[in-house]
């Protein structure tokens, strides 16, 4: 009876035990992307050569992305800075990923949480910085998420597809910010181009590393990112709320089954990623910019799509990502620097990256030594 | 044309899928291969249609040896597969999909349409088929794309067709049709193979059969007549099988569910459930007999809270439940098996713990606060993979790489490893081997045994008759009929299930 | 963070090659605001600036392009820790990024296009232009040649910079219109209102086209686009209706010659002489005469000025060149005020 009982318990510890990620996992997620990039970076020194740069500056170009990215605190410093608002906003697009949602507005969603944040910063003097930062990021974030809930309303009430709908957002949050920025209150005195007051000193997340060279950028956002990651994977992976988004992603039909509601959901998920993203906007204002202009947002919502994706909507893959884009980011315009190579070769190889990193098969395809043999499946 | 198979093997790396295999198909004739999900049918099939290359053994056509580089050689060669899932383009016409590859072309290489629907006419004139070569994929019954891919399939000139699990996608009614082609075939010579685990069809339609068993033939049989389907099923199985369930015992008890003159429309607004009153007592097992189609969907649907309904109510123990959300149900001790596993079921990509919980994760065991107890989840979910039966290494595993009667028996477990007061159980074995019907049939008819009510959605009248203490016939969104259990005839519930029934509805 | 120790090896390994190569020169750093260096205009007449001064006063030159607003700080910071004896920004844009910047670095001289700081910042001389005297003189020769007798303009955005190229435009033609008791009329700006047409960019080609296509159809039959390569969505409308129907005044450089595609639609343009001004400031910081302030490109000094017609030369009559010279000269000895 009791040696029953062993081996049933010898059941349940078997049953409990996760099988060792298998190999072929490992590899899409480690070693692909490793390989994109290497083929990125190749592909992107034969667009080089084919535009007359010769074999000496592209050598330096490769150099200076890498000591512009990581070679120096201020290189660390330019990437985390730029790694920031791509990875907040990363986040949002991931978790609508994941609730099944294409959200392609984290651009407009920036731009509005921005904008919120630039009016929070500059218009209540005397605040103390304790109070007035966090209420900066809270409105930036809260205007982002409203904004995006709009397109998951939309969808839910009346089957509007996002993508449409967050496209046309984003057309209306431009326009929207180019008229706010001419509205008296907003416009900085003096001046009669669109652009708005500047935020309060209270109101700027405090810079880190000006005690080392006053021209480290690097903010207190940095640990907002890494705050938002382990939130957002928590949020995902540990609670109610997350399984929900999992599930309506993965299936939405069995979720409606299993009694979730999928409109709340809808909602919840772009809300939440409105709220990553204008979280993004609002650190920008208050981190980086200081101010809003017309196109502040700067493409940071389009390429936090691309973060997402290579992060394959993991929030630590996002992370990565982010950084990623924040170290080519900076390296590039240290490639500018040195080699006098365009800053749109960086654009190429982000893209030549991604096309990779999409492709899997080709990349093992490409490097067939890199990877563990095939195996056919053994399925009938 | 003769196909012979000898010794075949076909290895996976070091899994052997299918074993020293020796076949004889013969022109005229119809070779049923039975044998159970994973049984090797499937790849056996796929070597003789040149997907796989054998890692040993020959085939030989009409006494040649050959050899298949690829599926488009054993086509030219006369060899035709009908695939379980169906290779169509919804918004292409018959006639369009049927020469999709092979497209007959005019002087100037343009597409000859007229041409190809003279050519589609011809084979639907020949062999009985009835397809409008005119008609878009979408807009006709699963039955009829069937007949589609056998056109496609004649249309290549094979003189050897296959049928994949032919049987598992259609109504009874479609079933008798697709069989009267499959002998129209034969009987002009063709040769088929009819891969299936069914063992009443096997018998029916085959001239000869073989058992497939872990990739090898464990038993032959020249004549259907030759072999009981107990023999078969044993055969399959490995083991000795019951298709008996035990009646109850104990009578019903009191009313568990009253539905009274429910209506419910469908998402275009027609009527789908028209009028329909039925109650199911606790202890009992009712079963709603229907091809499928007649407003069985949306009375599961609306019985679990997941459509709104148009008119009358529900209610539950006396309780009107008529607008309760299909959470408020479950948490009532309502269970539901859904129809489709894949689609509503389960979510594949998930591991096993997580579909455990899918609809009560929300719940206290499962949760505190916003905070999932995902060590508790994973343990009671290892315990219901123990309790029911379920093959797998990890309660981590994705539920996708399992078998079909693993995942179902995922959700019997997740729906019934609890106190439950009344199962709604909807297609519950459909596309599952033997030895899973038999558990799954066992474990419905014990929640019946303790006291729950239970209604049963299917199809398959083997499965209503098998189970029910009650039926009742569905037809058009209507009930039309009312059997017992234990008196019930197949032939008048067949009437009855086809709008022919003038007895007493219920 | 596997990769660390990888990355940072050969970071040293080039550092350390870099330093080694050319420290000695002087070096002068440029960066450009989102119109890109060759954007035809104003960033790349800046840019020429350096390369002249590349080609007599031997420095070596580099430039960094800004794709977005968010790049100002950013490129100028990783200018600050390379080794620019000057970084000159290119645009009154940015302003503010540059004011940061050399707050941070006092010891750094920067030079600002378009842009002048009151109070005077120590080390950075900005550069600005009087360009409504040569704008003036393209009002004043345009009211002379149009045959609807309408004008137009617009803009980039709606910054003084670009305004003032406005203002002189309209001046101009008024004050052709007071002496010859014509009735010119221009339209996409009021310099009493401060309100005219801008496009809100300075790189839609698209926008470019659109808005000198209205201004034609409007009846203007001569158009100046002030709004860097925006213009050149302008010039390819005009290339297609031909000259005879809509002819550009360019403005910054002379685009007769560095738009080629298009020289024939171009009736003059005022010239902002940035190269002029950009070489002079590094000769400045050369020989250590640099100290912040303002610089001011005049008609006088040559720092704006009004191109040669080329081919558009047998539209303007002898007796109009004779005007215009008389204008011209009543600007530079102040007897004339384009600023009212």
């Amino acid at each position: 009876m009791s040696g029953n009982k062993r081996q049933t318990d010898g059941m349940y510890e078997s049953l409990l035990r996760r099988a060792a990620p298998d190999r072929t996992a490992w590899e899409d997620l480690v070693v692909v992307p490793i390989f994109a990039v290497v083929v990125a970076l190749l592909l992107g020194a034969v667009a080089m050569l084919a535009t007359n740069v010769d074999l000496a500056t592209v050598g330096r170009s490769y150099v200076a992305l890498v000591s512009g990215s990581v070679g120096s605190f201020n290189a660390i410093s330019e990437t985390l800075t730029s790694a920031i608002p791509l990875t907040l906003a990363g986040l949002g697009i991931a978790l609508g990923f994941r609730a099944g949602m294409f959200n392609i507005g984290a651009e407009g969603q920036l731009l509005i949480g921005g904008m919120a944040a630039v009016i929070t910063g500059f218009s209540l003097p005397g605040l103390p910085m304790i109070v007035h930062v966090p209420l900066v990021l809270l409105v930036g974030a809260l205007a982002g998420g409203l904004y995006a809930a709009i397109a998951g309303w939309l969808r839910a009430a009346t089957g509007a597809h996002e993508v449409i709908s967050t496209i046309m957002l984003n057309l209306i949050a431009y326009r929207l910010v180019d008229y706010l920025l001419r509205l008296d209150f907003i416009q900085r005195e003096g001046r009669s181009d669109p652009i708005s007051k500047s935020v309060l000193e209270s109101a700027e997340l405090p810079r880190l590393l000006t005690w080392l060279d006053p021209n480290l950028r690097l903010h207190a956002g940095v640990f907002l990112m890494i705050g938002a990651v382990i939130f957002i994977h928590w949020l995902l992976f540990k609670t109610r709320l997350g399984f929900e988004f999992r599930a309506s992603g993965e299936n939405p039909e069995a979720a409606r089954y299993a009694g979730m509601r999928a409109g709340l959901v809808i909602v919840l998920a772009m809300g939440l990623a409105g709220a990553l993203a204008g979280l993004a906007g609002a650190n920008q204002v208050s981190g980086v910019l200081g101010r809003a202009s017309p196109g502040f947002s700067a493409g940071i919502g389009f390429d936090a799509i691309a973060v997402a994706l290579l992060g394959r909507s993991h929030p630590w893959g996002v992370l990565l990502a982010g950084l990623l884009f924040g170290a080519l980011e900076a390296g590039g315009r240290q490639m500018q620097v040195d080699a006098g190579v365009s800053i749109d070769l960086i654009g190429i190889i982000q893209a030549l990256i991604i096309v990779f990193i999409a492709a899997p098969l080709l990349v093992r395809a490409l490097f067939p030594w890199g990877f563990s043999k095939a195996r056919p499946s053994a399925k009938e | 044309m003769n196909v012979e198979l000898r010794g075949i093997t076909k290895r996976f790396g070091s899994f052997t899928a299918v074993n020293n295999v020796n076949l004889q198909i013969r022109a005229g004739e119809v070779l049923g291969l039975l044998g159970e999900n994973g049984a090797g049918k499937s790849t056996l099939m796929n070597v003789l249609c040149g997907l796989y290359a054998a890692t040993e053994g020959q085939i030989l056509i009409d006494g040649n040896p050959v050899s298949f580089a690829g599926p488009g050689e054993a086509i030219r060669a006369g060899i035709g597969m009908v695939h379980q899932h169906f290779m169509l383009i919804p918004v292409f016409t018959v006639a369009e999909n049927v020469v999709l590859g092979v497209e007959p072309t005019g002087p100037l290489d343009h597409l000859d349409l007229v041409q190809a629907r003279a050519q589609v006419r011809e084979i639907n004139d020949a062999y009985g088929l009835e397809v409008d070569p005119d008609a878009l994929i979408e807009t006709l019954p699963v039955g009829v794309q069937q007949r589609v891919e056998i056109i496609k399939v004649l249309f290549r000139s094979a003189d050897l067709v296959i049928f994949d699990e032919p049987t598992a996608v259609l109504t009874p009614q479609e079933v008798v049709e697709f069989f009267a082609i499959v002998r129209s075939l034969r009987d002009s010579g063709k040769a088929i193979v009819f891969i299936t685990h069914k063992l009443g069809e096997i018998r029916e339609i085959s001239d000869h059969i073989a058992v497939l068993r872990r990739g090898e033939i464990v038993g032959h049989a020249d004549h259907p007549d030759a072999i009981s389907e107990a023999d078969l099923a044993e055969l399959m199985v490995g083991r000795p099988v019951s298709f008996d369930v035990k009646r109850n015992p104990n009578p019903p008890g009191e009313p568990l569910l009253e539905v009274a003159d429910l209506t419910v429309l469908n998402n275009n607004d027609d009527v789908a459930v028209d009028d329909i009153s039925l109650m199911v007592r606790s202890g009992e097992i009712v079963g709603i007999a229907g091809v499928q189609g007649n407003g069985q969907s949306a009375l599961v649907e609306a019985l679990t809270g997941l459509t709104r309904v148009a008119g009358g109510t529900v209610s539950f123990k006396g309780k009107d439940i008529t607008r309760a959300s299909a959470r408020e149900r479950h948490r009532m001790g309502f269970a539901h098996i859904p129809e489709d596993r894949q689609r509503t079921g389960l979510i594949p990509a998930f591991s096993i713990a997580e579909n455990m919980v899918l609809d009560s994760y929300y719940d206290d065991r499962f949760s505190t606060g916003p905070t999932m107890r995902w060590d508790v989840v994973n343990k009671a979910a290892a315990h219901a993979v123990v309790d029911f039966d379920v093959r797998t290494t990890s309660v981590f595993d994705a539920v996708s790489t399992l078998s079909g009667g693993n995942q179902q028996k995922v959700i019997v477990a997740r729906e019934m490893f609890r106190d439950t007061e009344f199962l709604i159980a909807s297609q519950p074995t459909r596309g599952l081997d033997v030895g899973s019907i038999e558990y799954i049939h066992s474990r419905i008819a014990q929640a019946r045994d303790e006291g729950d009510g239970v209604l049963i959605v299917s199809s398959e009248l083997d499965e209503i008759l098998a189970l029910s203490d009650r039926i009742l016939v569905m037809f058009k969104g209507r009930i039309v009929a009312e059997f017992d259990g234990a008196t019930a005839d197949k032939a008048t519930i067949g009437l009855a299930m086809a709008g022919r029934y003038e007895g007493a509805a219920a | 963070m596997f990769s660390f120790r990888k990355t940072l090896a050969p970071t040293f390994l080039a550092a350390a090659l870099i330093a080694g190569s050319d420290a000695s020169a002087f070096t002068a750093c440029q960066v450009t605001d989102t119109g890109g260096i060759d954007d035809n205009s104003f960033n790349q007449t800046a840019w020429q600036g350096v390369l002249d001064a590349q080609e007599s006063l031997g420095v070596e030159g580099r430039f960094l392009e800004s794709q977005a607003e968010t790049d100002y700080v950013a490129n100028i910071n990783s200018l600050v820790n390379g080794d620019c004896d000057i970084i000159i920004t290119v645009g009154f844009l940015l302003g503010d990024a540059t004011k940061e910047a050399a707050a941070a670095n006092p010891d750094q001289a920067f030079s600002i296009v378009d842009y002048a700081y009151d109070p005077v910042i120590p080390n950075i001389l900005g550069q600005v232009y009087a360009t409504d005297e040569a704008a003036f003189l393209a009002g004043y020769v345009a009211a002379g040649v149009t045959k609807t007798g309408v004008l137009g303009t617009f803009g980039g955005i709606n910054i003084p910079p670009v305004t003032i190229f406005m203002d002189g435009f309209y001046r101009g033609a008024m004050y052709y219109n007071a002496q010859n008791g014509t009735e010119v009329t221009v339209l996409g700006w009021n310099p009493e209102t401060r309100e005219g047409l801008f496009t809100n960019n300075f790189n839609s080609l698209d926008d470019g086209r659109a808005f000198a296509q209205n201004l034609y159809d409007e009846g203007a039959d001569i158009v100046m686009p002030v709004a860097g390569p925006v213009g050149l969505g302008s010039a390819s409308l005009a290339n297609e209706l031909g000259a005879d129907k809509l002819m550009l005044v360019g403005v910054d450089a002379d685009l007769y010659l560095t738009d080629p595609n298009n020289s024939h639609v171009y009736l003059t343009s005022v010239t902002k002489r940035m190269d002029a001004t950009v070489s002079e400031v590094i000769a400045r910081a050369m020989n250590g005469s640099f100290e912040g302030g303002v610089l001011v490109g005049t008609l006088d000094n040559g720092g704006v000025d009004l191109a040669p017609f080329h081919d558009m030369a047998e539209r303007v009559p002898a007796e109009l060149s004779t005007k215009l010279a008389a204008v011209r000269a009543g600007i530079i000895d102040g007897s004339i005020n384009v600023g009212e």
